[in-house]
């Protein structure tokens, strides 16, 4: 079954006109003036069980607004959608039974209470009987190696420890499909590696899907096997990961280091990115030049080091967000 | 559906109880809070004493009634901040979009909204009335119908609040008549109803219920009668499912996302 | 052409410092303007209150020709939709929670810099935020005792004229009270508490009732209070005018005005001091 289906999902806000001063203050009484804003165009995509998935736009592109279609919170204008076989719109709260969101900073936790407490809270918010959740909290303290801090009250943990509780304490209901917004930001990179280990046990072991809202490339590299990229109130780009870096494989950034200053011959599909002192970034196109060609432009008794790379995740994103 | 209702009440008293924790772990600041509240309620003394002094009875009560009356008014004030506290800010949540994260939970959205947090504050209110009691003949009886009141009127008091509060899934600035609103009902609950004459009279028993949270109950605990009192119930169990059909009618319009502004 | 450093230097002309408070409050005022929903639905709770003490008074006299503590019905009533007026005109953040803000803050420190002093400042553009407001409620209080109890007995519009200063001073006797209470937090935790209890004093003792409702012994001590100043004084004039209390209450009032600038003064350069010793 697919997990999240959407088909050509619409969502249009209406924005009053708000205007100053004691004229126009009372002008709105009589006629308001409203400017309608398309934030989502007509989206359609699906998601398998057991995904895990990046969904990512830039700032404004109607993700938020997707989501919240998605989850039930707000209703799509146009459009059909399902989750998990059931309709958010229609059965907000049964399908809230199977979905799990953490979204950005917001804290659902307990702060003067133990993640043990917590945990407990919520498995009684989700109707879960008391045995069943204490041996939920006992298999999830052992997958996750939350033993040594789930006694210890949440305000004293670290931000790893309290994130990592965080997304458990939504797990404790044993969702389909957990919604992710943001999940690492503001965290340091050991700490960030923890939470994608964490992310993608739980996605192994549980085969829970996973739809992951974050503008941290690493995140999306190091985690997701498919992306899709909307922009504008609309879908620019679906694809699986392999397929994207395969895509775009056919550029390749060369790094290198002379001995010497020396002057590089340019052919065509290649393009000089950086050139300070005697460091030197080439892209190049490989559909038309060749890296051993590009290299052979080079004196090779000239060259100190050399690093070729593939285009960063983060640079095809950008490219594809100003589609 | 009864175990629904059984498992959404444990919930929210279990919800309650870690919101008062939570408050209570900078132990000073409460505890100020608490006093400071109960110092400020005992100055309608001064105010009654003075008004004594003019007549000797005001609305057909007297200072022992007055004391009834304001112990009444602080205590089911005090509950209804303890339990349902952001039922009285309900007006800014809608506007700021604040509801989302409720709507994503399998809970009764309403319940979990309004007691997701509680005012210290207005646990001096809630004790304050229960002090006061004893300073007006107080038997076993009238202990226990006051208890009653202080639960039946806290009800009545926050889901007017969310009545109120609603406005604002329709209309701009409804904050502040939800806030005009629940203000009165406070204000006036602490002036005996005899003053009242005419269309007043008929309004405290209708649109602005205040009748039914604070009147008739004192009439009661000073003269027992039972049609009052099955009154004062009904009255309340209806306002309740007003307040639940308001609610639910103006969440469908928030979930539409056509209110004021965007939430993008 | 050269100037000779010593005796020909350009002499910078300083405009009056004070035009720039007035700036201040021009700008403070015109902002509020723009926001007028605010201001009329608030009326609303002032509509109520009044209301509620008219039903109260109207039973306490139960005849309408009866006399107590020197006031008719119609003069008591007046008495407290203009105390009101002055509870409801001016209350107002700025003073009090975000005075409070700004020096926990520390934000006070940035005030330093700038050409201007923080207390003054600070006042300036509390009567811009206020001015608006005071105008409305008094016009709005006024047409509603009209309406609800005809005329205020013996009263003329030369009165107002009279009685401006007094309301004026007031106004300025509340706001240095609340700007005082406000220096406390260079010291305390919270200064809020202090707020609530003069806000307390000022609706016990100042807006329910005239000092001459209250027992004998206490009148002097009342008299002698800044609440006298601040709200009594005003209204007592507003409702029954008369000569000898319009001297009493300006020499309070000045006494007032005068020892409370004081405090501000000393406690205010105090308070800066301490910011300077502590960082904040």
């Amino acid at each position: 079954m697919e997990a999240i289906t959407a088909e050509e999902l619409q969502k249009t806000f209406k924005v009053k006109q708000k205007k100053k001063g004691l004229k126009a203050s009372l002008a709105t009484f009589v006629k308001t003036e409203y400017k309608e804003v398309e934030a989502v165009k007509g989206i359609s995509f699906q998601v398998k069980e057991g995904e895990v998935l990046a969904f990512i736009g830039p700032n404004g592109a109607g993700k938020s607004t997707t989501i919240k279609m998605l989850t039930g919170i707000l209703y799509p204008d146009g459009g059909r959608m399902s989750v998990l076989g059931l309709s958010p719109t229609r059965d907000r709260k049964k399908l809230a039974y199977e979905i799990g969101t953490v979204f950005g900073q917001k804290e659902q936790l307990w702060t003067h209470l133990t993640p043990y407490d917590n945990f407990m809270f919520f498995g009684k918010v989700y109707d879960l009987g008391e045995k069943e959740t204490v041996s939920r909290i006992e298999e999830m303290a052992e997958s996750f190696e939350l033993g040594s801090f789930i006694n210890t009250p949440v305000r004293n943990l670290s931000l790893g420890q309290r994130i990592r509780c965080e997304i458990t304490a939504s797990l404790i209901h044993r969702p389909k499909i957990l919604f992710l917004d943001e999940p690492t930001i503001g965290l340091d990179p050991v700490v960030k590696e923890n939470i994608r280990e964490f992310i993608k046990k739980l996605n192994r072991q549980y085969n829970t899907t996973i739809f992951l809202t974050s503008h941290d490339v690493g995140d999306i590299e190091k985690l997701c096997k498919r992306m899709i990229i909307i922009n504008n109130g609309k879908v620019v780009m679906d694809d699986a990961m392999d397929n994207l870096k395969y895509n775009y494989l056919n550029r390749k950034q060369v790094e290198v280091r002379l001995k010497e200053d020396a002057e590089i011959k340019l052919k065509e599909g290649v393009q000089l990115i950086k050139n300070k002192g005697l460091e030197r970034r080439f892209e190049v196109d490989t559909k038309k030049c060749q890296v051993n060609e590009l290299l052979s432009l080079i004196d090779g008794d000239n060259i100190m080091d050399v690093n070729i790379s593939n285009i960063p995740l983060e640079k095809i994103i950008t490219e594809i967000y100003k589609r | 559906m009864l175990t629904e209702v059984k498992s959404e009440i444990q919930l929210l008293l279990l919800t309650v109880r870690y919101n008062i924790m939570r408050e209570m772990t900078n132990k000073a600041a409460f505890t100020t809070n608490v006093l400071f509240m109960m110092l400020n309620n005992s100055t309608f003394i001064i105010q009654w004493a003075v008004l004594f002094h003019l007549k000797k009875e005001i609305g057909g009560y007297g200072m022992k009634e007055i004391i009834l009356l304001w112990a009444l008014a602080a205590s089911s004030y005090g509950f209804a901040h303890i339990f349902f506290h952001k039922a009285f800010s309900l007006s800014d949540l809608i506007t700021e979009g604040k509801l989302d994260a409720f709507l994503v939970q399998p809970k009764s959205v309403l319940l979990s909204v309004i007691s997701s947090s509680t005012s210290p504050p207005a646990m001096g209110d809630l004790l304050y009335g229960f002090v006061l009691i004893f300073f007006t003949g107080i038997t076993p009886l009238k202990f226990m119908l006051f208890t009653l009141f202080t639960i039946t009127g806290g009800l009545l008091y926050s889901a007017f609040a969310v009545i109120t509060g609603s406005i604002s899934f329709w209309i701009t600035r409804g904050d502040l008549i939800a806030m005009n609103l629940t203000n009165t009902m406070v204000n006036f609950s602490t002036y005996p109803d005899g003053i009242f004459k005419g269309l007043i009279k008929v309004l405290v028993y209708t649109l602005i219920p205040i009748g039914f949270y604070i009147y008739l109950p004192v009439s009661i605990l000073l003269h027992l009668n039972l049609i009052y009192l099955g009154l004062v119930f009904l009255v309340t169990v209806i306002i309740i499912n007003i307040a639940f059909a308001v609610f639910y009618k103006g969440l469908k319009r928030y979930s539409s996302g056509n209110l004021m502004s965007a939430r993008v | 052409m050269r100037f000779d450093n010593c005796t020909e230097r350009k002499k910078i002309v300083v405009k009056n410092p004070a035009k720039k408070y007035y700036y201040i409050f021009r700008v403070s005022f015109m902002e509020n303007l723009q926001y007028p929903l605010n201001c009329i639905l608030g009326f609303l709770s002032y509509f109520i209150m009044i209301f509620l003490f008219f039903q109260l008074w109207n039973y306490i006299y139960g005849d309408a020709s009866k006399v107590i503590a020197g006031y008719t019905r119609t003069q008591m009533i007046w008495y407290v939709i203009f105390t009101e007026i002055m509870w409801f005109g001016t209350r107002n953040a700025t003073l009090t929670g975000g005075m409070s803000r700004d020096i926990k803050s520390g934000t006070v420190a940035y005030a330093m810099n700038k050409p201007y002093r923080y207390p003054l400042y600070i006042l300036s553009k509390y009567f811009g935020e206020i001015g608006f407001r005071f105008l409305l409620y008094f016009l709005m209080g006024s047409i509603m005792g009209v309406v609800m109890l005809g005329n205020i007995p013996a009263f003329r519009f030369t009165t107002v004229v009279w009685v401006l200063p007094v309301i004026l001073s007031g106004l300025l006797v509340n706001s240095l009270i609340r700007i005082c209470i406000s220096l406390l937090a260079f010291w305390v935790e919270d200064s809020l508490p202090f707020q609530w209890i003069y806000d307390k004093l000022l609706i016990v003792i100042g807006i329910m009732f005239p000092v001459e409702v209250f027992p004998k012994i206490l009148q002097p001590a009342i008299r002698l209070s800044p609440i006298y100043a601040v709200t009594y004084g005003p209204a007592k004039l507003l409702v029954d005018f008369s000569f000898e209390v319009y001297r009493q209450v300006l020499l309070v009032q000045l006494g007032y005005l005068f020892t409370f600038s004081v405090l501000l003064l000393l406690g205010y350069r105090k308070g800066v001091k301490k910011l300077n010793v502590n960082g904040g």
